[in-house]
């Protein structure tokens, strides 16, 4: 379908492939086939022997921690698909020798968890580093600014950790896919363990991380547990950042409030939780933070005892692709992968495994290999990339932290439930993904 | 909660905040009234005072960093808190007399922009030595045991314990110090170093041996803060960076070089970002500057800071 849409070919489709066959000719890659086939675009056709993927993540501000668990990740992702190991050996498609031939090479960026700076480092490694894909991200206000950048430069962006609605939701484009699911799901899956274990009727109370991510699973939180029965009492804002959360908690009624939602990420979490336990809230109230990780947990200590959530992925989800990644990991660094980096992980060899399925590294191929792809070899049961918004479609595993005595190195949590996909999720023309406009492959 | 409640409760997290701010900020003040040295790594020692009140206190286990590599993993003394607090402020005061020896002592005749240059990259270089060993992760301080819980108080109801021991801790300290300043010779020399170091030296007073203990207790006070202040945040390499600049605000404030200024001040800008979060919480970080603002222009020397004697 795809060759049959290039049938008519624009006078400005003349003019790039001839651009393209004298650039390539130039540069004396005259060798690939792809670069003759398609009209260049973005950094396509990749010129040299190595492909460059750009990592961007954050290794400064508070989602700092998530950065480096992300880029171990990412190192290792590039390490297999040169030389084999882990997913590679076991996956269709992918060889462990390059992508299409290409040796991978890298560049890492840091974002600083700031829209601006990232879309420096984005910018800066897609024009002077030449990458063909970028993925990263720890905050969903950086990975939008990133994947604006990269629909409009043509470059493939694979999101890693960004979990606003908005990312598939009002902000999507067509250049970026999500692994990760986002706060609507997380609100769903949430509510059927926490309503069964607290009860029907609740009062709860939001603090909220005032941008994008944080409104998102505020009001997704809202909409599904007052859709439940619950009600809410209030919820406010506090600034991205923010050290001291105590005079926020101390505003929570105590008498009234029978749940408390946390919706802070990475340090903020680890901040906001544990000054919520040392105010003695969790006596008065039961705690929810909606969307956890293991760096998190282990800055807030025993502060997670018996605190809901969801996680990207844990090392504790017990099935193949789970085990290898974990024991990859493992071999490597000598410690348990987080759900960040599972996700990074897994986001590279998606694309990788793309190019192959497409033959091309031609972007608009590599999206449409990626489009409505159905597979199963993440640990996360069966899942669907989502043509209409580029969303998976997936299970999301939710968990309780476990008592500090309980905690060992890399293992904080119970997994409660790993909530199936069916159960979650929402139609092309309804939620986030009703206000998605892709745009073009071109 | 009633509205009483309510407001003495928003007062007494400001108290708190204040608090920490307070402590960092004193040894900001003295240092810079009595040195004339613009030290920007002294959030670099409220670092140094955290990790080593963690290490002191607790045992932690590192995953990240060099420290992690070289197969120290599990590391820390398990000593408790209270050591920590006698022992921490004692090495971060060994810490502060190296710094005057070999990085301020050159600098005192240069000028503010060199001195701030100088420290600022200090700081860098001691952060990134932190992350380098520890990794940039986060860890979790733990509250001391015996005031990890809440208490009852009148009016305002449950209060974490630790917070309460943070207000009486520094206060403690600040009579400490203030009774240092004002009571002994050394103080004496230190305050008139602050309002005229020529004449002093002209009476036959050699100011390098105050000067250098001036820094040193300037650094024990920012390693207590460390301390002190460790179990109200996760810790990881930024937060002396974190700490700084509403320190040098309360400086700014209070009047360079004194104590009461940096008291007052530390107080004013606590109570002004918990007031701010209760009331528009998006404007609470720009209150603080807000404050500083009016108070420069309102009384450039600070509130209780004295004209400059010396031109």
């Amino acid at each position: 379908m795809a060759r049959g849409e290039k049938a008519d070919v624009s006078r400005r489709d003349v003019v790039k492939m001839a651009g393209a066959s004298g650039l390539a000719g130039l540069a004396g890659v005259t060798g690939s086939a792809s670069a003759q086939e398609y009209p260049p675009i973005g950094n396509f056709p990749i010129q040299g022997e190595a492909a460059t993927f750009g990592f961007t993540v954050p290794q400064s501000g508070p989602y700092s921690s998530e950065g480096q668990d992300e880029l171990r990740a990412y190192k290792l992702a590039v390490e297999h698909l040169n030389n084999g190991g882990g997913w590679v050996d076991s996956w269709n498609g992918l060889s462990g020798n390059g992508v299409l031939d290409k040796e991978i090479d890298f560049v890492s960026g840091d974002t600083a968890t700031d829209a601006d700076q990232a879309r420096q480092t984005a910018r800066r490694m897609i024009q002077r580093d030449q990458a063909i894909m970028l993925s990263g991200g720890s905050s969903s206000a950086v990975a939008i600014a990133i994947q604006e950048l990269c629909q409009r430069e043509k470059v493939q962006y694979q999101c890693c950790l960004t979990h606003s609605n908005e990312t598939t939701g009002k902000n999507c484009v067509r250049y970026s896919f999500r692994e990760m699911f986002n706060a609507y799901m997380t609100a769903q899956a949430l509510v059927p363990p926490v309503t069964k274990e607290f009860g029907k009727d609740q009062q709860f109370y939001q603090l909220y991380a005032d941008y994008t991510w944080g409104k998102t699973v505020e009001s997704s939180v809202q909409k599904f547990f007052t859709e439940a029965g619950w009600s809410q009492i209030n919820s406010v804002a506090t600034p991205l950042g923010t050290k001291d959360f105590s005079s926020y908690l101390s505003q929570v009624p105590r008498k009234k409030t029978d749940v408390l939602f946390l919706d802070h990420y990475g340090l903020d979490g680890a901040n906001s939780l544990s000054q919520a336990i040392s105010m003695g809230l969790d006596k008065d109230m039961e705690i929810i933070v909606p969307l956890y990780n293991r760096p998190m947990a282990q800055a807030a200590g025993g502060a997670i005892e018996g605190v809901f959530g969801t996680v990207a992925w844990d090392s504790q989800i017990d099935n193949q692709p789970s085990n290898d990644f974990t024991q990859a990991f493992q071999d490597k660094y000598a410690r348990i992968p987080s759900g960040p980096a599972q996700l990074a992980y897994a986001q590279t060899l998606q694309y990788a495994a793309a190019v192959e399925r497409a033959g091309t590294f031609y972007p608009p191929e590599v999206i449409k290999a990626l489009e409505g792809y159905e597979y199963d070899n993440f640990g996360m049961g069966p899942e669907l990339m989502r043509k209409c918004d580029h969303q998976a479609q997936r299970a999301v595993p939710v968990v309780k932290g476990l008592p500090a005595s309980e905690q060992k190195q890399g293992q904080f949590f119970e997994i409660v439930n790993l909530t199936p996909r069916d159960t979650l999720g929402y139609a092309c023309d309804e939620g986030p993904a009703a206000r998605c406009d892709l745009g073009p492959y071109e | 909660m009633s509205v009483l409640a309510e407001v003495l409760t928003v007062l007494l997290n400001g108290l708190q905040q204040g608090a920490i701010y307070v402590l960092v900020a004193i040894g900001l003040s003295i240092i810079l009234g009595t040195l004339k040295f613009v030290n920007f790594a002294h959030g670099a020692l409220y670092l140094i005072g955290t990790y080593l009140g963690l290490l002191v206190t607790l045992e932690i286990n590192v995953t990240d960093g060099k420290l992690a590599d070289w197969g120290y993993t599990p590391i820390g003394l398990e000593w408790g808190f209270l050591p920590a607090l006698i022992i921490v402020p004692i090495l971060v005061f060994g810490v502060g007399l190296l710094m005057e020896r070999f990085v301020a002592r050159p600098f005192y005749d240069r000028p503010d922009t060199d001195q701030i240059l100088l420290t600022f990259g200090l700081a860098i270089v001691i952060q990134e030595v932190f992350k380098i060993l520890f990794g940039g992760q986060s860890y979790n301080f733990a509250r001391p045991g015996w005031a990890s819980g809440q208490v009852g108080l009148p009016i305002i109801g449950t209060f974490p314990e630790w917070r309460l021991y943070i207000i009486g801790i520094t206060a403690a300290i600040v009579v400490l110090v203030y009774g240092l300043i004002e009571y002994t010779d050394f103080g004496l020399v230190v305050r008139a170093g602050t309002r005229d170091a020529e004449m002093v030296e002209l009476l036959g007073i050699k100011l390098s041996r105050p000067y250098l203990m001036v820094f040193g207790v300037g650094a024990a006070l920012a390693g207590v803060a460390g301390v002190v202040g460790g179990p109200l945040y996760a810790v990881n390499p930024n937060i002396g960076t974190e700490v700084l600049v509403p320190s040098f605000l309360v400086v700014v404030i209070g009047g360079v070089g004194s104590i009461a200024g940096a008291v007052l001040g530390g107080i004013l800008i606590g109570e002004t970002l918990a007031v701010m979060v209760a009331v528009a919480p998006q404007w609470s970080q720009v209150g603080i500057y807000v404050l500083a603002a009016v108070v420069l222009l309102a009384r450039p020397q600070g509130l209780l800071g004295s004209e400059e004697v010396a031109p």
